[in-house]
């Protein structure tokens, strides 16, 4: 049976630490969650509030996050949901993490790295607000705890 | 976010601790700046305390290292936390800069 948590904060570079400390407290002691897969977890998600703070709510008063945590044997489900301005996630450019320093422009690893951290990535515009779900595969004979 | 400046011979040591996030990175990004632009061209960043770092902490390094080539010098990067050097793999930031284990052979490695 799933297991399901819910955390809301205004949208403010401020709150990044309590959804870090949310999935923590909450995924830390799971069977299968390793230290390795909890910082994919929060990665992704300190990311994607990332975006959702600075550009979701650029131009307008600053809205809130609500991060919904769906936790069963198999997964980690998080979803994110936002009022502010949607994006096309398809649409970002894939940096070339093959290039010297001089060649860079600074940026542009956000939505790259939750791709890379998590099984699987979606995102969908309502009129009930802009949602990205995020799953992380977990299995509980992994053995190891964060 | 803490860090604690200290200089090694030529080299500036730069050790942080706790979180690099897009609310803390801006900080890091003042303080090495302020290193360069005060001279201290050759400097070791040790993330070896860092316990999350994103995106935002790679921008204030990649900013930092191209400052100190810039001014002659180069940051060299001491990680050995697996979560940070995930982060740095991913973004193929090892073709930014040279990463080492620690801080000494990050020391080591400008007298060579």
């Amino acid at each position: 049976m799933a297991d399901s948590f819910r955390i809301t904060r205004a949208a403010y570079l401020e709150s990044l630490d309590d959804f870090r400390e949310f999935l923590k407290n909450h995924c830390g002691g799971l069977l299968g969650v390793n230290t390795d897969l909890l910082y994919d977890v929060q990665l992704a998600v300190d990311e994607a509030c990332t975006n959702i703070i600075t550009h979701g709510y650029a131009d307008m008063d600053p809205g809130s996050i609500i991060l919904d945590l769906g936790i069963d044997s198999g997964k980690l489900t998080v979803s994110l949901t936002d009022f502010g301005h949607s994006f096309e996630p398809d649409s970002a450019p894939v940096p070339d993490v093959t290039a010297p320093a001089e060649e860079r422009e600074p940026g542009g690893f956000g939505l790259f790295f939750i791709r890379q951290s998590v099984d699987d990535m979606k995102y969908q515009v309502t009129e009930d607000g802009n949602t990205m779900i995020l799953t992380k595969n977990i299995n509980p004979h992994d053995g190891g705890t964060a | 976010m803490k860090t604690e400046i200290t200089q090694e011979e030529h080299i500036t040591v730069v050790a942080v601790t706790e979180t690099v996030d897009a609310l803390t990175a801006p900080d890091l990004t003042r303080t090495l700046s302020q290193e360069i632009s005060g001279g201290h061209c050759n400097l070791v960043v040790d993330l070896t305390r860092v316990e999350f770092m994103s995106s935002a902490g790679l921008r204030t390094l990649l900013g930092a290292v191209k400052e100190s080539r810039t001014n002659g010098g180069d940051l060299r990067i001491a990680s050995m936390n697996p979560g940070i050097d995930k982060v740095l793999k991913m973004s193929g930031f090892y073709n930014v800069a040279k990463v080492f284990p620690s801080q000494a052979e990050a020391l080591t490695s400008f007298s060579s």
